[in-house]
């Protein structure tokens, strides 16, 4: 039972830590980044290609391979598409999606890269006659330190300021000084950071790298921002922990039923969004269109 | 001292023009007046000016210093600020943090700490409500705040589009004589306003905007002819 949850809350962190760097983005350009998936990807294969490194090293080329692959998405292929609407910056997010999982497939091959990634970390420790994997513990700690800098980032420094009041409303946040490419571009390279940290916690408990590694979580996360509501960053935290939580809690309670883990979640999901529409945490109430 | 000089300005939105040649100019310690009736282009004037609406020719000078076409955060770096129409205030973040924002298009970041207490000077309201959520504050509050948030970056020229509305008679009188104050100390101050009245008693100069042209430039003594002023707003008919 600890076991399922400590599983439960350290999945939690990793969605939530995904859906952060999904609601950055869509915070200063109302894009729905789906490329994002790809940023994990590319992490998860820094991480795979360079696991003969010190572990130190490996992750940090892997946060500066994402970081910097967010950063190129940002100034080749969104830039140029601000101001569209919404539905067209999402179907260049596909095509960004598509065309990368190709290039990886290229480059790396279709079939999974395998490597051991700090082996350390995939044991197991006993407290109290409970067995308890180290990969569980870890990956919390991680996701609270990485969430806590996040909170700091955001709430306390002037970088997070502009980040807030550009979610808010990025035309007078410009009229007040606040330089829109270079704040986009930070946005798209915390959000790299952030997808790098997701992909060290995901090959650790599953070194099996494809050119769709991040696409799964990637997909979650979305929903855990519309859970938590796309208008605020906490809420996009919040609601990628409750989906990863959740959808780690029905494996265990649903037993043998576990194929069905992501139908019941969805209807979790749906019950929420039909109690609060905009998300759990969003302010706004939605607009009647029919 | 000329701050602020629009030569021949024509702009507008995709394929709809709205200024065909505007014209001024705004001085230091000068406060001008732009009224005009619905849709007259007063706004996109604005928007012009500061760069969120696309010039088709025409140019603006910024003490001298040609600023057509750049964007709107290196304009207000070099010292041209807006109050927007609606106040647009951060509503979720708190009255100093949105200070602070406006802190981010000043030029000398040493002054920052003088610059929001000359401001708190200015609107005491605001260090009573130094910590509370901006969108708590009263609509009036919220008009300093966003005069103050504009204020705290030091503008050379500083522009307001409808700084009266939604505000009642006491309150737009009180916002007005602070308008007049920041003139005084030297900033070149150009008020847009549908309601004509409130401005033409103060200003210098009241340029009369009507489909997308200055009509008329009146001075205050002119403006205090009802009949001019009518005669300006609506075009010689009066209708």
């Amino acid at each position: 039972m600890i076991q399922a949850i400590l599983d439960a809350v350290s999945l939690g962190g990793v969605y939530a830590l995904a859906a952060l760097g999904l609601g950055l983005v869509f915070g200063v350009m109302r894009l729905v980044n789906f490329a994002h998936a790809e940023l994990i990807t590319v992490a998860s294969y820094t991480l795979v290609m360079t696991h003969q490194f010190p572990l130190v090293v490996s992750m940090v080329l892997s946060v500066v391979v994402a970081s910097l692959m967010a950063l190129l998405m940002e100034l080749l292929a969104y830039r140029r598409l601000r101001g569209s609407n919404p539905a067209t910056m999402l179907i260049v997010s596909f095509g960004v999606s598509v065309l990368l999982q190709k290039i990886y497939e290229l480059v790396f091959g279709a079939l999974p890269r395998s490597a051991s990634v700090a082996t350390g970390l995939t044991g197991t420790f006993t407290v109290g006659g409970v067995s308890i994997t180290t990969a569980s513990v870890v990956t919390i700690v991680l996701a609270v330190v990485i969430l806590l800098a996040m909170g700091y980032l955001i709430e306390r420094t002037k970088l997070g300021l502009q980040l807030r009041a550009a979610a808010s409303d990025f035309q007078t946040a410009r009229l007040l000084g606040v330089r829109s490419n270079r704040l986009i571009a930070s946005a798209f390279v915390i959000s790299g950071a952030l997808a790098a940290v997701v992909a060290f916690v995901n090959v650790v408990g599953n070194p099996q790298v494809d050119p769709r590694f991040g696409l799964d979580i990637t997909i979650l996360a979305l929903v855990g921002i519309v859970v938590g509501g796309m208008n605020s960053l906490r809420g996009s935290a919040l609601g990628g922990f409750i989906v990863g939580a959740v959808l780690s809690l029905l494996n265990v309670i649903l037993g043998n039923g576990r194929v069905y883990a992501y139908s019941w979640m969805f209807v979790i999901v749906i019950v929420i969004l039909l109690v609060r529409p905009g998300g759990i945490l969003s302010k706004f109430a939605t607009k009647e269109r029919v | 001292m000329t701050l602020l000089e629009v030569r021949d300005l024509r702009a507008g939105y995709g394929k709809v023009d709205v200024l065909f040649g505007v014209s001024l100019t705004a001085s230091k310690g000068e406060l001008i007046g732009i009224v005009g009736p619905n849709g007259a282009g007063k706004s996109t004037l604005f928007g012009a000016i500061v760069g969120t609406v696309g010039l088709r020719s025409g140019s603006v000078f910024l003490d001298g210093e040609d600023i057509s076409g750049k964007r709107p955060e290196d304009i207000v770096r070099r010292g041209l600020s807006l109050v927007p129409e609606g106040r647009q205030i951060f509503s979720g973040l708190s009255v100093i943090e949105n200070l602070t924002l406006g802190l981010t298009g000043r030029r000398d970041k040493h002054g920052e700490k003088g610059a929001l207490d000359r401001v708190h000077d200015l609107f005491p309201v605001l260090t009573t409500h130094r910590d509370h959520q901006a969108g708590m504050l009263s609509g009036g509050q919220q008009q300093q705040l966003a005069i103050a948030r504009a204020l705290v970056a030091d503008p050379r020229v500083l522009l307001l589009d409808e700084p009266s509305l939604g505000l009642s008679p006491t309150v737009v009188k009180d916002v007005f004589d602070r308008l007049i104050a920041i003139a005084q100390s030297g900033t070149a101050v150009v008020i847009v306003e549908q309601r004509a009245h409130l401005v033409t008693r103060l200003a210098e100069q009241t340029h009369v905007l009507r489909a997308g042209k200055v009509q008329a430039t009146l001075t205050k003594e002119d403006a205090a002819d009802e009949a001019k002023l009518t005669a300006a707003y609506f075009g010689n008919s009066g209708e």
